[in-house]
């Protein structure tokens, strides 16, 4: 199978006061199409860095996200941004809906980056027909107009999902998206990933603690001083 | 389309949005209901000083005037840009009313009436010869035409009817009013309850007056005269042009005027015979028309020495209000040709042989185009050019001192300094408006906080730096605009309504009284809103809402999504 993500040789350090810390030292990592990989590694090993920067989200010090054949880690900000909304969805541990939309205005926020602005003025609700399906099939049917603080963890965390894939993203990258939820819950959204990406065959990077949920992906890495191991 | 999307929802479902709304609303409101009631004033205040005066004034330095002003008339006639002149004395005098035992230094200003009034609007100010036939036309107007004098005579008499009738009842609700004992606001309310009641009696009273006046216009008109339109009308009530002399029914009415030389005079309305109510209207004791008045002026020779004191006897047969109140309170207009005798500034016939020719003090004139000020600037060159070749011909009037100003120049520091106050007070509003920004900014930096996390998701799912700050930008003038919206229409709707508030609402309900029409010269606050000046002002108010939010923008632009996302 074609590789879909390659990190190549990632470094990055952050810096704590006058301390430089290094967080990446040299981690690489290919992942196939299709493929379901379980990133694991101890608190504060990176995990999340490494996902934010093969999201794109944050930039390396060095080293090569290459994405189809391509270098976005020297790609310019507004490619980026393009590439991001098109290609990746993001699932966090905290859920992160915006608190004064709707479930269905929330989960449908990525297709609206998308759509021209004067779509907005005559109410198109770009990729809404979707939107509902999914977030229908999640049990969230009845739920489209609540407000997050209405909604229960688990709830909330769905319609994050549902917000990620949205725009049918290539790449799922999840950041312990159970780490909130009780294990019954949890169980719940991992079998929704699952499901999904049988449906949608996106792959999917998920980071994760439990050792129960890392089973379930194809494989497995580690991530330990900088650097990533099979586990 | 998310950030028009998020800006809605920003707006409608944030309750802090809510404050920088108000500020906006209210410096908007407060700066259009400020600026259009003091650029109405200023505005009355010009209109008033243009009209009292010609447009042109030819002036002497010397109190003793200027001699061959016929001469120079007939001169100015010739040129194109000059549509009337009058000539005008001007000296100072007592008035002596030997009926009210009272006294007072006024300014005499001799003029022909006629042509006074095509340079001035000296005939509009007039009441008994102007207003008050106008106010019949416009009373009596209402009918359908043609219709015949009459038909104006029976709905006159109706309208009386009704008029006496609604007087009547206020008269009787008065006559019941008991004295309110005791302290507290029960008793205020009660005891304002009665001032109102009042009022309403003397407005009955004055309606009357009005109606019955309005009645005696009509009822001089022979009754099978038929009237073809409103205009017509007006022509038959208003006289063409205004005179001193008194009129038929003082000789007949009052014996005093009968006895008297036929010399009228005409005085400011606010020179103390005339009461105003609080509405500003002015009440005309009956027995002040045709009474008599002593005038006496003090003639100043050429040698700008006074010469003995000159008394003469008048008839009250007219009031002028200019609405310009040192006017309307101290002068006297008197005809032309008796005051320049009183002044000795008639012609002479010297001792050593010869003439001395007749003078006057000012020569006021109309000139075309007169709503045009830089047309008004070119014929005062024109006309100063021909005073400098007249003057040449007429060697006595070099010594004269003769000066040319347009009517602007000749108020210019009255109308300099209304125009700095409501400047200064503009300057003052708009520097309070700053607050505006500074609440703006402040409140889009709380939220720009509040909102840290939104902008690493809105990044996260792939919205631009440029996107997010456009959505604070978006947002800071939609907030801005509404403010500005709901200011426009509550400043201009205040405005266009303040007499009503005022008058019904502030006095009626609260007994305050902020425009005091007795002591002001306009009886209406002015309520007029220029469309130029809410463009303005909307304008400054929305650029101050983009100034208060771009900073906070670039913030939030400028974040980092990674923190962002972290943030707690």
């Amino acid at each position: 199978m074609a590789n879909l993500l390659e990190l190549v040789d990632i470094q990055k350090s952050f810096r704590m006061g006058n301390a430089v810390v290094q967080i990446l030292a040299g981690a690489s990592l290919t992942i196939a199409e299709g493929e379901f990989v379980a990133l694991v590694g101890a608190s504060g090993s990176g995990k999340s860095t490494l996902l934010h920067i093969a999201g794109t989200l944050d930039r390396p010090d060095s080293g090569a996200v290459i994405f189809k054949g391509q270098d976005m880690a020297r790609a310019g900000r507004f490619e980026r941004h393009r590439f991001r909304n098109a290609n990746i969805g993001f699932v966090f541990q905290l859920y992160h809906l915006l608190p004064e939309l709707n479930v269905l205005e929330n989960t449908l926020l990525p297709a609206m980056v998308a759509a021209p602005w004067y779509k907005a003025l005559i109410r198109a609700r770009p990729g809404k027909a979707l939107a509902v399906q999914m977030l229908e099939e999640m049990g969230l049917g009845g739920r489209l107009k609540h407000r997050p603080n209405e909604l229960s963890g688990g709830e909330r965390q769905r319609a994050a999902i549902a917000r990620a894939l949205v725009n049918t993203p290539s790449l799922l990258l999840a950041d312990e998206p159970t780490g909130n939820l009780d294990p019954r819950t949890g169980q719940s959204i991992i079998d929704v990933l699952v499901r999904r990406r049988q449906q949608g065959a996106y792959t999917m990077l998920l980071v994760t603690h439990d050792t129960a949920i890392a089973k379930l992906a194809d494989r497995v890495v580690r991530l330990e001083d900088g650097k990533i191991t099979a586990a | 389309m998310y950030k028009l999307f998020l800006c809605f929802r920003y707006l409608t479902r944030k309750g802090i949005v809510i404050f920088p709304v108000l500020a906006v609303w209210l410096c908007v409101s407060m700066l259009i209901v400020v600026y259009s009631i003091m650029t109405g004033f200023v505005d009355r205040v010009r209109d008033a000083g243009k009209e009292l005066m010609g447009d042109v004034v030819i002036q002497s330095t010397l109190a003793s005037g200027f001699p061959h002003y016929h001469g120079l008339q007939k001169s100015l006639a010739h040129l194109p840009c000059v549509a009337a002149t009058a000539p005008l004395i001007s000296t100072y005098g007592i008035m002596n009313l030997p009926e009210y035992q009272t006294s007072a230094e006024v300014q005499v200003l001799g003029i022909k009436p006629a042509e006074q009034s095509r340079v001035s609007s000296f005939g509009k100010s007039l009441f008994w010869q102007y207003r008050a036939p106008l106010d019949a036309a416009n009373d009596l107007g209402g009918v359908r035409f043609p219709t015949t004098a009459a038909k104006l005579i029976a709905w006159g008499r109706t309208r009386l009817d009704a008029a006496l009738k609604t007087y009547q009842q206020h008269q009787q609700a008065v006559s019941k009013l008991k004295p309110i004992k005791g302290h507290g606001w029960i008793a205020d309310i009660q005891r304002h309850w009665q001032v109102i009641k009042r009022e309403d009696y003397r407005q009955a009273q004055y309606h009357m007056d009005r109606v019955y006046r309005d009645l005696r216009f009509v009822e001089k008109l022979p009754p099978g005269m038929s009237i073809q339109s409103d205009a017509q009308l007006r022509a038959v009530l208003i006289p063409r042009a205004p005179t001193f002399k008194p009129p038929a029914v003082a000789l007949t009415h009052y014996p005093s005027a009968a006895a008297a030389p036929k010399n009228g005079c005409v005085v400011g309305i606010d020179i103390g015979l005339y009461s105003r109510d609080r509405f500003g209207h002015y009440h005309r004791p009956p027995g002040v028309r045709f009474s008599p008045v002593i005038l006496t002026v003090v003639p100043i020779t050429l040698k700008s020495t006074l010469a003995s004191p000159q008394s003469r006897r008048f008839e009250i047969i007219d009031d002028s209000r200019t609405k310009v109140f040192t006017v309307d309170r101290h002068t006297v207009y008197a005809p032309f040709h008796v005051v320049q005798k009183m002044a000795f500034m008639q012609q002479q016939d010297l001792l050593s042989g010869g003439v001395r020719p007749a003078r006057c003090s000012e020569i006021e004139i109309r000139v075309h185009h007169d709503q045009n000020q830089a047309a008004v600037n070119r014929a005062r060159d024109q006309i100063a050019a021909a005073v400098r070749r007249f003057t040449l011909n007429h060697p006595a009037m070099e010594i004269s001192g003769l000066s040319v100003m347009t009517w602007l120049q000749e108020q210019s520091q009255f109308i300099a300094a209304v125009d700095k106050e409501r400047d200064l007070i503009t300057f003052l509003l708009g520097m309070m408006s700053m607050v505006v920004i500074i609440v703006i900014f402040l409140i889009f930096f709380m939220i720009v906080r509040d909102k840290t996390r939104d902008i690493g998701i809105i990044k996260a799912i792939g919205g631009s730096e440029m996107g997010v700050g456009s959505i604070f930008v978006l947002y800071g003038l939609l907030i801005s605009g509404a403010g500005t919206l709901l200011g426009v229409v509550t400043g201009t709707l205040f405005v266009i309504h303040d007499n009503w508030i005022h008058d019904d609402i502030l006095w009626r309900i609260f007994g305050i009284t902020i425009w005091n029409r007795r002591v002001y010269i306009f009886s209406r606050i002015p309520d007029q809103v220029s469309p130029h000046t809410v463009l303005v002002i909307a304008g400054l108010a929305i650029l101050a809402g983009l100034l208060g939010a771009i900073v906070p923008a670039m913030i939030a632009a400028s974040r980092d999504p990674v923190h962002a996302l972290r943030y707690e």
